[in-house]
């Protein structure tokens, strides 16, 4: 019970958190020891470890030693998101909500979004930035289907999987998604007549290139630390689904498993970003490859989720296995302090 | 997925000789992603793999577990370029990432592979798939898709062009949309029909306008320039390929993976309906023998019931889909 009763009186290195902005434009904000949670709105208390805790509106927040807290919004929340980089004018209108908590799972998936994504605030444009990235990668792998002309059965299917994708990967239900017409305020016109005037590189949209040159420990601190809170959570997934029966599936499930497990071992055991030896640091090219690697391999995660999502209607073991293989290439990649091997 | 184990990939030298490209696929077992080789010319094996690399930049999937490994023979000179073309299609090929109808012959080279563009050709070959302006410009155009990059969005459909037997064929309709600087004017005037002859280039005239009547945001926008793979055909059956082309061009429709492929005509485009046309069934075998992987099949509605046994399911196993349309638009 230490700690309870210390005063933590709102000064400029833990200033009062202006919550008014919880559920319009933020979904969540990070909160200091002491406030209390705003009214309407749902306390997530974490440890460094990843587990989770709630505390409910008008509860003060008393947090132990490492643990910080977020208070979030339920919602609704409403976006519209572009599903084609190549198609601006037209986008679907998705309402969301973060729904009441499931009594069957141990941990809320918006919980560990939440510790393992988070940093000051999570704003509702930066996760409408991150739904469209995801979905544009769904779409483009072929995993969810949105054709030229689409039926009902097909859009029903494109709904059902779109619902699935957003509760697995962010914790959020959708309440519901239609296609808008995004006219009024993208001008497709205006646009093509600006890539005239500019160097291409800078305007072309969903580009996946090497990333410009960010912060390479940062982006490195922050891959690492949704690789090894999330990847658990993964493993448990897999573990759970109800896939169909048979001798050769147990297998194969034991197998990815066992791979799973050992990625998430070299996650947990992964060497210093700069560091070749204790005492011995790496060349600055050999930092930025390992920092490549760790972000590949939280990319590598993202499909992991959405695998999660699709495990319920059909087996995709081929699928599953291209996605472990590449976590554990790029964790492999991680920790090497030696330039990758030449054209063997 | 469904993937060879090798594929190969013919392009022509600056000699004149025909050079094969051939891609083969094997474990990684911890070795690097792309071995390249050529005949003693070890500069040119170093290229070959920096280019492959980079054009890898522009796909979705990404797979760490297979080494593929790339030859050319005879190994060109080192100041040529015009085998890169061949060399991406062949990593494509031998990975899944694109299927190919029948032999490949490519030429074409780029500055740019990271983005996915070509920018030429050097030699031309009949039947060969060229790189660079008037050809292929960028990898994506492959299945019609418009560069999400380039300040001309174009887009291109297949649409089945039934000549009796042995002479049928898919044949394509590309749509070229350029921002007007100054938006209005008469919208005939803005759409060009490249090597056509008139009956067709009033009908695309019509179809276009009365189609953009019905998207309500399109008139007085775009400077359109429409080509056809093929100069002489009759029939309205292109219509509906057109139409779709043009809507993709625009921004204004859902991409699918793979081409589109459509059949169908309308007397009234400016409600978005879709009117049956002559020749279901030979349209339909010709279509199932041709349609490949992520392709999106329409079709009027009113074949539905005329469909041939089996058309659907044969067309849902390659992993294409088909769908029997009354109205085009969203749903």
């Amino acid at each position: 019970m230490r700690g309870l009763f210390r005063r933590t009186p709102a000064t400029p290195a833990n200033p009062a958190t202006d919550a008014s902005a919880l559920g319009t434009t933020a979904l969540a904000l990070r909160m200091h020891a002491g406030a209390v949670v705003p009214a309407g709105c749902v306390g997530v208390v974490f440890d460094k470890g990843g587990r989770t805790r709630r505390a409910a509106q008008g509860e003060r927040l008393a947090l132990l030693e490492h643990e910080s807290a977020f208070c979030f919004h339920p919602g609704p929340y409403s976006i519209d998101i572009m599903p084609f980089a190549s198609a601006p004018e037209l986008g679907l209108h998705l309402a969301f909500a973060i729904d009441a908590p499931d009594p069957r799972v141990p941990q809320q998936r918006f919980d560990l979004f939440l510790a393992s994504e988070a940093e000051a605030a999570v704003t509702l444009s930066a996760i409408g930035a991150a739904i469209e990235s995801t979905l544009q990668r769904e779409l483009a792998q072929g995993n969810l289907e949105l054709a030229p002309c689409t039926s009902l059965d097909e859009w029903n299917a494109f709904r059902a999987g779109l619902n699935q994708l957003l509760y697995t990967r962010f914790g959020l239900t959708v309440d519901d998604c239609v296609p808008v017409d995004l006219g009024d305020t993208v001008d497709y016109a205006q646009m093509l007549l600006a890539r005239v005037h500019e160097p291409v590189q800078a305007t072309r949209p969903g580009q996946k290139m090497a990333p410009a040159p960010v912060d390479a420990a940062l982006a490195d601190r922050h891959a690492l630390r949704r690789l090894f809170l999330e990847l658990p959570g993964v493993t448990c997934a897999l573990r759970l689904a109800c896939l169909p029966p048979g001798q050769l599936q147990f297998g194969q499930r034991q197998a990815l498993l066992q791979r799973l497990d050992q990625v998430a071992l070299s996650v947990a055991t992964m060497p210093a970003l700069t560091l070749a030896a204790p005492g011995q640091s790496l060349p600055t090219a050999q930092v930025q490859a390992r920092a490549r690697h760790a972000i590949s391999a939280a990319a590598a995660l993202d499909e992991a989720w959405s695998m999660v999502a699709r495990l319920a209607d059909a087996a995709h073991v081929d699928d599953a296995d291209r996605i472990v293989a590449n976590l554990e290439h790029h964790c492999a990649g991680r920790r090497r302090s030696a330039p990758e091997g030449g054209d063997a | 997925m469904n993937a060879p184990l090798s594929a190969q990939c013919r392009t022509t030298l600056a000699s004149g000789r025909i050079a094969t490209v051939i891609a083969t696929r094997r474990p990684r077992s911890g070795r690097a992603d792309i071995k390249c080789s050529a005949a003693g010319e070890p500069k040119l094996a170093d290229r070959m793999q920096q280019v492959a690399r980079l054009a890898r930049h522009t796909e979705a999937r990404i797979d760490s577990r297979d080494q593929v490994v790339i030859s050319i023979d005879p190994a060109p000179n080192l100041d040529e370029r015009d085998w890169e073309l061949a060399v991406v299609l062949a990593d494509r090929m031998v990975r899944g990432e694109w299927h190919a109808a029948g032999e490949v012959h490519a030429n074409g080279w780029s500055g740019q592979w990271q983005l996915g563009r070509i920018d030429g050709h050097d030699t031309r070959t009949a039947g060969a798939i060229l790189g660079g302006p008037g050809a292929l410009t960028h990898l994506g155009g492959l299945a019609g898709h418009p560069d999400s990059g380039a300040s001309v969005a174009s887009a291109r459909a297949w649409f089945p062009l039934h000549a009796g037997g042995i002479h049928d064929t898919l044949a394509w309709v590309d749509v070229s949309v350029y921002p007007l600087a100054v938006p209005g004017g008469d919208e005939e005037d803005h759409i060009a029909v490249l090597d056509a002859q008139l009956p067709v280039q009033l009908a695309v005239r019509q179809a276009l306008l009365a189609s953009r009547h019905f998207d309500g945001r399109a008139l007085g926008r775009w400077r359109t320039v429409v080509r056809f793979g093929q100069p002489r055909f009759q029939g309205s059956s292109f219509e509906l390929a057109l139409v779709m082309a043009d809507r993709i061009a625009r921004g204004r429709e859902f991409v699918p993976r793979g081409r589109i492929i459509a059949s169908g005509a309308s007397a009234a485009w400016h409600a978005g309906q879709v009117d049956a046309v002559e020749g279901c069934a030979p349209k339909c075998a010709l279509i199932a023998r041709e349609a490949l992987v992520g392709d999106r099949i329409l079709l009027p509605k009113a074949w539905e019931t005329d469909l041939p046994d089996g058309f659907k399911e044969a067309i849902r196993a390659l992993g294409a889909s088909v769908a029997c349309i009354e109205r085009i638009g969203i749903i």
